[in-house]
């Protein structure tokens, strides 16, 4: 029954969408007059509800601004369901390309004319926990319907949470494995066969490398570095949630790890390919270890690559957990905002939380595993390989909080410099870990790596 | 002389020059000296605007200024980055600006335009086509000269890397510049040279060279200010990297005011690199003083 | 035949050294035509293989392009018209009235030129934002009105400009707001090219001020659409080629026309430092 409603639903959306792009108002307010006559009705969500049948700004005309970086059309469906069953309620949607948008929008929540509604990302915490409003659903309800819910409370509150989450797998050239002569059983389960798989995959002709087993170029960090360590059971911040934890043991393993395989294994190299996603496309490295937004770059970049995606592997097959995870965030609310353009925040986000159909097509669209806990086993999830191979083990993903951006900016410092500048990795570590102290050192955040449901 | 000490004779003579006088001090004031004053305070406090800090520090940022490796470091690639480039820009522009100028030469306003066309394309764009050519494998440069070397990566080449490209965005200025300045050149005094039998080397170097020296500090000027600021090109093709290897002055300030968004310590660093500037600018009126 | 082996020698030098400035120019322009995908490939062809308008039908996908490249002609040319006359205006009554605290000024206006963006730009910010002009063309323009360099060069070209016209224009009975505008104007002609070349590469190029204080997608302006092809995941490489091929050409435009003047005009200022 649900379902057929939001078939419905995105139906008329889908009509809305695709007559406004004639700019004609006489179109417009056709499609307008039979949106109004498909729109949800009853009340539909799972313990968060949205009842469509509650007038919002008693009725009266009210336009908020909502800023966000990715695609236009993914939110303008989300706005265009909403504005179907409030007319009343105009959604100007801003655009702002990832690295202005963080530039610009703390600024303008510092002012006065802020938008309402604002699309977050964690790493971005910081700079905008200050300006934003906590939600207005019980907190009961959010932990029924997501998980992660709980890395998310601040004093009781809860500012926004994630809607997907987001990790790293194994992207492996399907042409190259059979090549090499390797099967679907060849898939390694840990690190020693993965190695020995990579080598493998290595072509060489005399010195020179023609066929990386396996590519890391220039994403060490964000994909090896910041989260092997868990497999390990060390966490990235010490006991008290806000030492930084990287002059540690795992780290210091897991670059060694790295190293080997270069400069060991021979199965890559430094200098062999700019960036390792890109190396992999260009048809040059047998595997990649990337994050869920590289299934989308493979799809429209490199079409012709022909990729198979597996778990990463661990060091024992008995990990505490297999990496760390990012969210992607839902909306944040300006709490500088006026109290009616508030209002419609609020219920904007609850409309979101509730509406499946957009779920799904977010976590579609970043390639995240859905923390809706009823998309689960969602069988257009699951049709994405990327996400399949996540679906077994999500739980034993940890997110380690909002970390600020010099974790990770610090990191591949650290990699950069034992790379390519001849330090060792001892020091590299020092250094950086001594960077991020300092860069940390007025920093309010707190790692939430304690809530992870295995916790030790 | 009478123009020299020409008392104000009309009325409108006076409103003019009082409402010129009075728009320029007010503009002046409200966007450079007030600024100025605000960010100047600002450095003595720990300012985030973000999460609205706004602490007195003293002398902190200033002492971590000075007592920062990476701000060390980065002052001395600063100072490499702004010498090579300017004496390769100075050099190239007056060498084939006299070149262009020379009667051998035709079309001189295509080579003239040709040459121009980097200075006006934005450093954005200029900077992801490089990043494309120094690439280790796709890149142009590694495949016309059969090298293999990862320009960008390499500590020993990534600076150079950025260097040669800024020569090549900014030399067809100079050029401009230096043509502009043997177009002003007193006809009377290369025919007297040429007259008294000097070569062209000779001309060149007594006559054309001493002209040109006006022109030349105004060059090496402009080229100080605007390199001391460069950041662009390394946000873009290094990020400081690898590791700190190409960090650059200005950089950090970018990186700390809008990545970090340490006002309070971007604009201690600004003052500090501010001195540096007007140090440099006075040490070169100074240095072309001395030659007279 | 010396003098024909050294023009061989020149013309080979300068060819060579165009090509050089030519090339990155070439394959920007070819690469515009290419899928990303050609672009990163590893078998690189300067010619595109598979011939593709893509990136310039698609460049709205990023931003109204159109409407930028509309706006960033309208705030570029608002602003180089303004600073033409508030320079030149500035430079007649610094060279030619005399009056105290002159050199002062004029010192003052010459060291402003020296102060790094990163100095003033943080606390410009606050002050725009406490003035209301936030989003507004306001922000752009009038804080550009008067340029320390303008100023400069407009002062020491119109010092060139001999006194016997204006002061037989005196004797003739013009008033200053005459002689201005129909003497100093017309004879000053190069040097306000020379100024209108530079501000309307600066203008046209400048995006950390529009950046920061534009916010609208209406009112944005070209150069800061050349940074939204920066993803959260990787950049559009095709389409940014594709807008920064017509995003230069106005610039280009403008200086083929005025070269002559542009080139005469600095000649006439800046080289009596």
């Amino acid at each position: 029954m649900k379902k057929k409603m939001f078939a419905a639903m995105m139906a008329a959306v889908l009509a809305v969408t695709g007559l406004t792009g004639c700019g004609s108002s006489a179109s417009e307010q056709k499609a307008q007059d039979q949106a109004q006559a498909d729109v949800p009705t009853e009340p539909f969500g799972d313990a968060v509800k949205y009842d469509p049948s509650v007038a919002i700004n008693d009725g009266k005309d009210i336009t908020v601004e909502l800023w966000e970086w990715g695609s236009d059309d993914l939110f303008q469906k989300v706005i265009d369901g909403y504005t179907a069953i409030h007319p009343n309620v105009t959604i100007k949607l801003v655009n702002n390309p990832w690295e202005d948008y963080w530039t610009k929008l703390p600024l303008a929540l510092d002012g006065e004319k802020g938008p309402a509604i604002f699309n977050v990302h964690n790493s971005y915490h910081e700079n905008l926990i200050n300006y934003m409003a906590p939600l207005d659903i019980p907190l009961e309800d959010l932990q029924a319907d997501f998980t992660g819910v709980d890395a998310h409370v601040i004093d009781g509150n809860v500012y926004y949470i994630d809607y997907g989450m987001m990790t790293g797998s194994v992207y492996y050239n399907k042409a190259m494995w059979e090549a090499a002569g390797l099967t679907e059983n060849d898939i390694p389960k840990t690190w020693d066969e993965f190695r020995e798989v990579a080598k493998k995959l290595t072509i060489k002709d005399g010195d020179k490398l023609v066929q990386a087993g396996l590519n890391f170029n220039d994403d060490f960090h964000q994909n090896y570095l910041l989260g092997l360590n868990y497999q390990m059971g060390e966490n990235l911040f010490k006991e008290d949630g806000k030492t930084p934890n990287i002059d540690s043991d795992a780290m210091k393993k897991t670059m060694q790890m790295l190293v080997d395989m270069y400069e060991v294994d021979g199965v890559g190299s430094k200098d062999f390919g700019e960036k390792g996603a890109d190396s992999f496309g260009q048809g040059q490295s047998a595997m990649v270890i990337q994050w869920g937004h590289y299934y989308n770059t493979l799809k429209t970049t490199w079409s012709n690559i022909d990729f198979g995606v597996f778990e990463i592997p661990t060091f024992d097959g008995n990990p505490y957990a297999y990496n760390r995870y990012n969210g992607e965030s839902t909306f944040g609310v300006n709490k500088n905002a006026p109290a009616d353009q508030q209002a419609v925040a609020q219920d904007f986000v609850k409309y979101f939380l509730a509406n499946d159909e957009a779920q799904v097509e977010f976590n579609l669209a970043m390639s995240t595993f859905p923390a809706k806990k009823s998309l689960a086993s969602n069988e257009k999830i699951l049709e994405n390989p990327s996400l399949k191979v996540l679906a077994e083990h999500i739980d034993h993903y940890i997110w380690p909080g909002p970390m600020p951006s010099t974790v990770e900016t610090s990191l591949k410092k650290a990699g950069q410099d034992v790379f390519f500048n001849g330090v060792d990795i001892d020091s590299a570590f020092a250094e950086a870990q001594a960077n991020i102290e300092k860069d940390m050192k007025n920093s309010s955040f707190v790692s939430v790596e304690n809530l992870y449901a295995y916790a030790e | 002389m009478f123009r020299k000490t020409h008392p104000l004779q009309s009325r409108s003579e006076i409103v003019l020059r009082d409402i010129v006088v009075i728009a320029m001090v007010i503009f002046f004031t409200v966007f450079l000296i007030v600024p100025i004053g605000i960010a100047f305070v600002g450095s003595f406090h720990e300012w985030n605007p973000l999460s609205g800090t706004y602490n007195f520090l003293g002398l902190e940022n200033y002492k971590e200024v000075f007592t920062s490796a990476l701000f060390g470091k980065s002052m001395i690639n600063t100072v490499i980055f702004s010498v090579v480039v300017i004496i390769f820009r100075v050099g190239l522009g007056l060498g084939i600006a006299c070149a262009i100028n020379s009667a051998l030469i035709k079309c001189k306003s295509l080579y003239r335009a040709i040459y121009y066309m980097p200075v006006v394309t934005p450093m954005v764009a200029v900077a992801f086509v490089w990043k494309f050519m120094y690439n280790p494998q796709i890149g142009t440069i590694n495949q016309i000269f059969g090298l293999d070397v990862n320009w960008l990566m390499n500590p020993k080449t990534a600076l150079l890397a950025v260097m040669i490209m800024t020569i090549w965005k900014d030399f067809g200025y100079a050029v401009v510049m230096f043509m502009a300045g043997l177009l002003s050149l007193p006809a009377d005094a290369m025919e007297a040279a040429k007259v008294d039998g000097a070569s062209s080397w000779q001309t060149f170097r007594y006559v054309t060279l001493p002209l040109l020296k006006p022109m030349t500090l105004f060059v090496v000027i402009t080229s100080i200010i605007s390199y001391i600021q460069a950041y662009v090109q390394i946000l873009i093709m290094t990020e400081g990297g690898p590791g700190t290897a190409t960090y650059l002055a200005s950089y950090i300030i970018y990186d700390e005011a809008f990545v970090k968004y340490n006002f309070g310590y971007a604009s201690a660093l600004s003052f500090v690199l501010f001195v540096i500037t007007a140090v440099f600018t006075w040490l070169s009126f100074r240095v072309s003083g001395k030659q007279d | 035949m010396k003098r024909k082996i050294s023009t061989i020698a020149l013309n080979i030098f300068l060819l060579a050294l165009g090509v050089i400035t030519v090339y990155p120019f070439i394959w920007m322009l070819c690469s515009s035509f290419k899928q990303n995908g050609e672009i990163m490939a590893l078998e690189q062809h300067l010619l595109p293989q598979n011939f593709t308008l893509e990136n310039f039908s698609n460049m709205n996908a990023h931003f109204n392009f159109v409407r930028f490249f509309g706006n960033s002609i309208l705030i570029t040319v608002v602003v180089t018209v303004l600073v033409m006359y508030t320079s030149t205006l500035c430079g007649y009554v610094l060279s030619k009235y005399k009056f105290k605290g002159r050199n002062l000024l004029f010192g003052f206006v010459l060291s402003t030129m020296m102060i790094p963006w990163c100095v003033t730009i943080i606390p410009k910010y606050s002050m725009i934002q406490s003035f209301g002009w936030m989003d507004s063309y306001k922000a752009l323009i009038i804080p550009a009105m008067f340029s320390g360099f303008g100023i400069f060069m407009m002062k020491q070209h119109i010092s060139e400009l001999p006194d016997e016209i204006l002061e037989a224009a005196r004797m003739d009975g013009a008033n200053e707001f005459y002689i201005f505008h129909c003497i100093i104007f017309p004879m000053a002609k190069n040097g306000i090219a020379s100024i209108a070349i530079f501000q309307f590469l600066w203008t046209w190029e400048d995006f950390l001020w529009p950046y920061l204080v534009i916010n609208s997608q209406e009112k944005q302006l070209l150069a800061v659409g050349l940074k939204m092809f920066n993803g959260q995941y990787s950049t559009d490489y095709g389409a940014l080629f594709a807008a920064t091929a017509i995003s230069i050409l106005p610039v280009l435009l403008i200086y083929l026309f005025f070269q002559k003047q542009f080139i005469a005009g600095i000649a006439a200022s800046a080289v009596k430092g």
